[in-house]
C-alpha cells in the first residue's frame, strides 16, 4: 500500500495574480476526491494539504503535476517575501508537466490589462511566446477559460496519470476540448442557421450572434458538450459567449456585436467569409414560420 | 455536364436573354428561343423544364458574372475609393456592352416577382452578387473608409443610384454616353458612404 | 512589560494574509493585518462600455462572483432610473436573482463550515479527525450551484443578470430541475449538518433549546463550549447592512437598537502598509455581514444568543451557518412561486442610456457589498467597490481598531486569534481587489 501511496504523481497547485475562480469551479466537479485519489497534493490553495506557503516558499517542496493559476508577473508578486516569478520557475523546473489553469495563467486574462506590459500567461502573452516559452514548452500544456472547466482539468489529470499522451494545439491546448467551439451544440443553432437574431434578452428564441456580441461561433471551447455545472451553458441561458477562452479574452463591448454595414466582423471559426455571406444572403431570403414565432407555441 | 451540353445551356441563357429584354417576359414563348437557337422545342426542355425555371437561371447567371467582375476588385489592393470607381465602371460598362443583362435585372426580374416567388426568394438568385457586395461594404468598414452603417442604406444608396443611370439610359433620356458620368457618381457614392 | 511581535502567514483564505501580532504580558494589544497584491479591477473597468461591468466585476472573486454580477447590475439599473429610463422588474426576474443569490451564499457557507471553521478548530484543539470534511463541502456546493446554473448558465462567472431582468428563459422542466437539488440540499443540512428536520430547526428560538442540534453543527458548538471558547472573540457590537434581501432589511444595530442607514455616509480610506482599504460609516467601524443581517432583522435564535455571549465567535459562527437552513428554506418557496410566463427581461433591447451615475447594494456572504458607477458616452469614467471584507479587515482608523482586530485583542496565542480572524469569513481576494 505504502510503495502505491509512493507513486502517486505530486500534484502542486500554485496562485499567481487571480481570483480563485480556476480553484472554485474544480471544486465542482462531482468526482473530485476520487480523481485526486490519484495524485498526492502536496499544496492546493483551498483543499488540505502536505504542505504550507511557507514551505513552498522555501522552494523544497516535490513536485511533478504543477499547476499554475492567474496571470504572471515577474516582479511585485510575492509569498511570504519570496517572488512568486522565483517559485514558479523552480517549480517549473521540478514538473514533469505544468497545466495553465485559466485563461490569465494561460494568455494574460482579465488581470493582465491592469499593467499589459509587465502581465501576461506563463508561456504566453495574448498569443504571442514569451521568453519562458522555449524552456517549458516540452511540458506545457494549456487550459484557457475564465474560468477553467472542471472536467477539462480532470480529463488533462487521468490522462497524465495514465500515462497517456495528449495531442495539443499550435497553443498547446488540447484538441479534444478545444477542438470544439462554444457554439458546437448550443440550443440556439436552429436560429443560426436561419440567421435569426434573438428579439431581446431573456427568450429561447434567437441567435446571441448578431446583435448580442455572442461570440461562440469563433471562441474555441467545449462549453455546450460538456456541459457547465453538468447542467447548462451561458448561451443555453440566453447569455452570450464572452469568448473567455481566447487570447485577446477579455475584449471591449461584450454584449454587442461589432458589425461593418451589419456584417459580423469576425466570421465563424475557419469558414471563409464569403462562403458565410452566399449563405447568409440565401437563407435570410426564406421566412421560417417556427422561427418567428415562439418556440412553445409552434403546433398549439 | 459535358462542356458541350454546357455551351449550349449558356447559349440558350443568352438567347433568352435577349428575346425577355427586348420583347418582354411574357410575350417571349419557349418556341420563340428555340426558334432563334435553331432547336427543336423539346430539345430545349431537356434543358429547362419550364419558361420560369429558365428565367430564374438566368438572373443566377447575371448575378454571378457581375459577381465574379466584382470579386475581383474586392482582390485588389487599393482603396475602398477606387474600388468604387471600378465598380460603378463594370456596371456602366456592362450596361453598355450587354444591355441585355442590365435591362433584364431591371426590366424582367424586378417586375416580375411572381415568377421569381418560387425559387428565387429574397436574395437567393443574386447571391453572387450580393455577397461580393457585402465583401466589399465590410473590408471597406473595418479598414475605416466607409462609414458603419445598416446595409441596406448602404447598398440602396449604392445600387439605387447606379440601377436609376442604367434606367434613364435605357429610356433614352441621358444627353450624353453613360461612360460619361462614371467620375462624378463614384465620387458622390464614395462621399455619401465615406467615414 | 516586554512587547513581542510575531509574523503569521494565513493561507486557504481565498489567497493569503500576513497577521503581524504585538504581545503585551502574553496576550495580544495589536494585530496589524496586511493583505497581498492588488489587482485594479476598479482601473480596469475605466474606459469599458458600462455593461462590461457585468462580465469583469465577478472576476473580482471566484467564491463571490454572482454577488458581484447583482451589484454590477443594480449599479446600471439605478443609474438608468436616476437618468430618467422606466425600470420595473418582473417578480419572475426578481425571484431568480433572489434564487441563485441565495445558493451562492449556501456555497460559500457551507465550504466556509466544512473547509475553514471545523478542520482549522479541530487543529486548534489538536482533535485527529478521521472524515474528509471538504467531500462534505464540495458535495453540497456543487449540488447547489448546479441548481444556480440551472438559470445562470454557470457557476462561478456568470452574466445572466441584466439590465431590466435575466437572460435566462425558464420552464416548468427547469425549476422542477432546481427543486429536486434544493430538496436534497436540505436533506443534507437535516442529516449531516444538523441533525434534524429543518422546519424543527428554523424554529429554535432560544439558546435554552441549542442542545436540540446535533450532527456537525451540534458538535461544533459543543467542542466550542466544552473548550470555553464561546464568548471569545467580541467585537464593538455595532452592525450594519446596506442590501434588502430575504435575510434582513437594511440598518444598522448598536447594542440591538436598530435604525435606518444612508449609503451616503460610507466612506472608504487608503490604508498605510496595505492595498486593502477600510471603511467607515460617518466615521465608525461595523461589522457586516450573516451576524449583522440576524441582529438588523431581530432574528430570536440570533438575538438570544446575542444575549448570552454578545458577537462574540459562538454567536459568529452559529449566525453564518443558521443562513443556510433560512435560504434553503426561501430558496424553496422562491421556485414554486414563479412564473414561467412573465417576462425575463423588461428593458427592450434599443433602451440605452449613455450618461449616468449608479449605486447598487447586494446582501453578499460576507456582508454588504456596493458598487458605484460613473458613466458617460456609454463608457465607464469611475467605478468603485466596496467588499464586506473591507468592512471586517481593516486596520481601523485614527479612533478605533478595526473590527477583526479588535475581536482579536485579549487572545492569548496566536492560533486563538487566528481561529477567530477566520470566524470572520476572510476574503483575500475581495479585501484586496
Amino acid at each position: 500500500m505504502d510503495q502505491v501511496q509512493h507513486s502517486k504523481p505530486k500534484l502542486l497547485w500554485l496562485q499567481s495574480i487571480t481570483c480563485n475562480g480556476n480553484t472554485h469551479s474544480f471544486l465542482n466537479h462531482p468526482d473530485l476526491f476520487s480523481i485526486l485519489s490519484h495524485f498526492e497534493v502536496v499544496h492546493h490553495p483551498v483543499l488540505e494539504s502536505d504542505y504550507t506557503i511557507a514551505d513552498l516558499t522555501a522552494l523544497k517542496v516535490p513536485c511533478d503535476i504543477l499547476i499554475l493559476e492567474g496571470s504572471f508577473v515577474e516582479k511585485g508578486l510575492t509569498k511570504n517575501g519570496v517572488e512568486v516569478s522565483q517559485m514558479i520557475a523552480h517549480y517549473g523546473n521540478e514538473a514533469a508537466h505544468i497545466i495553465t489553469a485559466g485563461t490569465c495563467a494561460t494568455f494574460g486574462g482579465i488581470f493582465k490589462q491592469k499593467d499589459p506590459k509587465h502581465i501576461s500567461g506563463f508561456c504566453f502573452d495574448h498569443e504571442q511566446q514569451t521568453k519562458r516559452y522555449e524552456q517549458f514548452a516540452s511540458k506545457l500544456i494549456s487550459l484557457p477559460g475564465c474560468p477553467i472547466h472542471p472536467r477539462w482539468l480532470s480529463y488533462v489529470l487521468m490522462m497524465l496519470s495514465r500515462g497517456h499522451d495528449i495531442a495539443l494545439d499550435t497553443l498547446h491546448r488540447p484538441v479534444e476540448l478545444y477542438g470544439y467551439t462554444v457554439h458546437t451544440g448550443c440550443t440556439r443553432n436552429e436560429y443560426f442557421e436561419w440567421k435569426i437574431d434573438t428579439k431581446g434578452y431573456g427568450l429561447k428564441e434567437g441567435c446571441l450572434f448578431y446583435e448580442q456580441g455572442c461570440q461562440g461561433p469563433y471562441t474555441r471551447g467545449s462549453c455546450n458538450k460538456i456541459l457547465w455545472n453538468d447542467t447548462s451553458s451561458k448561451t443555453r441561458v440566453g447569455t452570450p459567449c464572452f469568448g473567455c477562452t481566447e487570447p485577446y479574452y477579455p475584449k471591449n463591448r461584450l454584449f454587442v456585436t461589432r458589425t461593418n454595414m451589419g456584417i459580423p466582423a469576425t466570421m465563424p471559426l475557419g469558414v471563409p467569409r464569403r462562403a458565410y455571406l452566399t449563405l447568409t444572403g440565401v437563407v435570410k431570403s426564406f421566412k421560417i414560420k417556427r422561427f418567428s414565432q415562439r418556440l412553445l407555441e409552434y403546433d398549439q | 455536364m459535358t462542356d458541350k451540353k454546357a455551351l449550349k445551356r449558356e447559349s440558350i441563357i443568352q438567347a433568352a436573354l435577349q428575346l425577355f429584354s427586348s420583347n418582354g417576359f411574357h410575350k417571349t414563348t419557349i418556341p420563340d428561343i428555340a426558334a432563334k437557337l435553331g432547336m427543336s422545342v423539346g430539345n430545349l426542355y431537356n434543358y429547362f423544364s419550364s419558361k420560369d425555371i429558365l428565367a430564374q437561371e438566368i438572373i443566377k447567371y447575371t448575378s454571378e458574372v457581375l459577381g465574379e467582375k466584382i470579386r475581383e476588385v474586392n482582390m485588389l489592393d487599393v482603396s475602398a475609393k477606387e474600388k468604387i470607381h471600378k465598380i460603378v465602371e463594370i456596371y456602366f460598362s456592362m450596361a453598355q456592352e450587354k444591355p441585355e443583362m442590365i435591362e433584364y435585372f431591371l426590366r424582367v426580374y424586378l417586375s416580375n416577382r411572381e415568377v421569381f416567388s418560387d425559387g428565387c426568394e429574397g436574395m437567393v438568385c443574386v447571391s453572387g452578387f450580393i455577397t461580393e457586395i457585402m465583401i466589399f461594404f465590410d473590408d471597406a468598414v473595418s479598414s475605416g473608409e466607409l462609414r458603419n452603417q445598416d446595409f441596406f442604406s448602404a447598398f440602396g444608396l449604392f445600387m439605387g443610384y447606379l440601377g436609376g443611370m442604367v434606367f434613364l439610359k435605357g429610356e433614352g433620356v441621358l444627353p450624353k454616353d453613360i461612360s460619361y458620368y462614371i467620375d462624378d457618381i463614384s465620387r458622390n457614392i464614395y462621399y455619401a458612404l465615406k467615414a | 512589560m516586554k512587547k513581542i511581535q510575531i509574523k503569521e502567514l494565513i493561507e486557504k483564505i481565498e489567497g493569503e494574509a500576513e497577521l503581524d501580532f504585538t504581545f503585551r504580558g502574553g496576550v495580544i494589544e495589536d494585530v496589524r493585518i496586511n493583505f497581498g497584491f492588488y489587482r485594479g479591477i476598479e482601473e480596469i473597468l475605466q474606459g469599458k462600455d458600462a455593461w462590461d461591468a457585468l462580465v469583469i466585476t465577478p472576476r473580482v472573486c471566484g467564491i463571490c462572483n454572482h454577488a458581484h454580477l447583482i451589484a454590477a447590475v443594480r449599479a446600471i439599473e439605478d443609474g438608468y432610473r436616476s437618468a430618467g429610463i422606466t425600470l420595473t422588474l418582473s417578480p419572475k426576474a426578481q425571484k431568480l436573482r433572489e434564487f441563485t443569490l441565495a445558493c451562492e451564499l449556501i456555497q460559500n457557507h457551507i465550504k466556509w463550515l466544512y473547509m475553514t471553521i471545523i478542520p482549522q478548530l479541530e487543529a486548534y484543539l489538536k482533535i485527529e479527525s478521521e472524515q474528509n470534511h471538504a467531500m462534505k463541502a464540495t458535495y453540497l456546493s456543487s449540488t447547489i450551484t448546479r441548481a444556480l446554473a440551472i438559470f445562470s448558465g454557470q457557476w462561478p462567472h456568470s452574466s445572466y443578470a441584466v439590465p431590466g431582468g435575466v437572460t435566462c428563459d425558464p420552464t416548468h422542466l427547469d425549476l422542477m430541475q432546481a427543486e429536486a437539488l434544493i430538496d436534497e440540499s436540505i436533506r443534507f443540512f437535516e442529516q449531516v449538518v444538523t441533525g434534524m428536520s429543518l422546519e424543527a430547526y428554523l424554529s429554535l428560538t432560544s439558546v435554552s433549546q441549542l442542545h436540540r442540534v446535533e450532527a456537525d453543527l451540534g458538535r461544533l458548538m459543543h467542542l466550542i463550549g466544552s473548550h470555553g471558547m464561546a464568548a471569545s472573540g467580541q467585537s464593538y457590537d455595532r452592525f450594519i447592512v446596506f442590501g434588502e434581501s430575504m435575510l434582513s432589511s437594511s440598518g444598522k444595530s448598536i447594542a440591538t437598537a436598530v435604525s435606518k442607514v444612508d449609503p451616503r455616509y460610507v466612506e472608504e480610506s487608503v490604508q498605510e502598509g496595505t492595498v486593502a482599504k477600510a471603511v467607515s460609516y460617518k466615521k465608525r467601524l461595523y461589522e457586516t455581514g450573516p451576524l449583522a443581517r440576524g441582529m438588523v432583522a431581530k432574528r430570536p435564535i440570533i438575538k438570544s444568543l446575542h444575549k448570552r455571549y454578545k458577537d462574540a465567535m459562538l454567536t459568529r459562527i452559529f449566525a453564518r451557518v443558521n443562513e443556510v437552513g433560512l435560504l434553503l428554506a426561501q430558496s424553496k418557496r422562491l421556485l414554486g412561486e414563479i412564473v414561467v410566463d412573465e417576462p425575463s427581461c423588461t428593458l427592450d433591447m434599443e433602451t440605452r442610456c449613455v450618461d449616468f451615475e449608479g449605486y447598487g447594494v447586494v446582501e453578499a456572504a460576507r456582508g454588504s457589498l456596493i458598487h458605484r458607477t460613473k458613466v458617460s458616452e456609454g463608457l465607464i469614467k469611475r467605478y468603485e467597490i466596496i467588499t464586506p471584507t473591507q468592512w471586517n479587515l481593516s486596520h481601523g482608523t485614527e479612533e478605533e481598531d478595526g473590527i477583526a482586530v479588535h475581536a482579536m485583542v485579549g487572545a492569548k496565542s496566536i492560533q486563538e486569534a487566528t481561529f477567530i480572524f477566520r470566524t470572520f469569513d476572510v476574503c483575500s481576494v475581495c479585501t484586496a481587489q
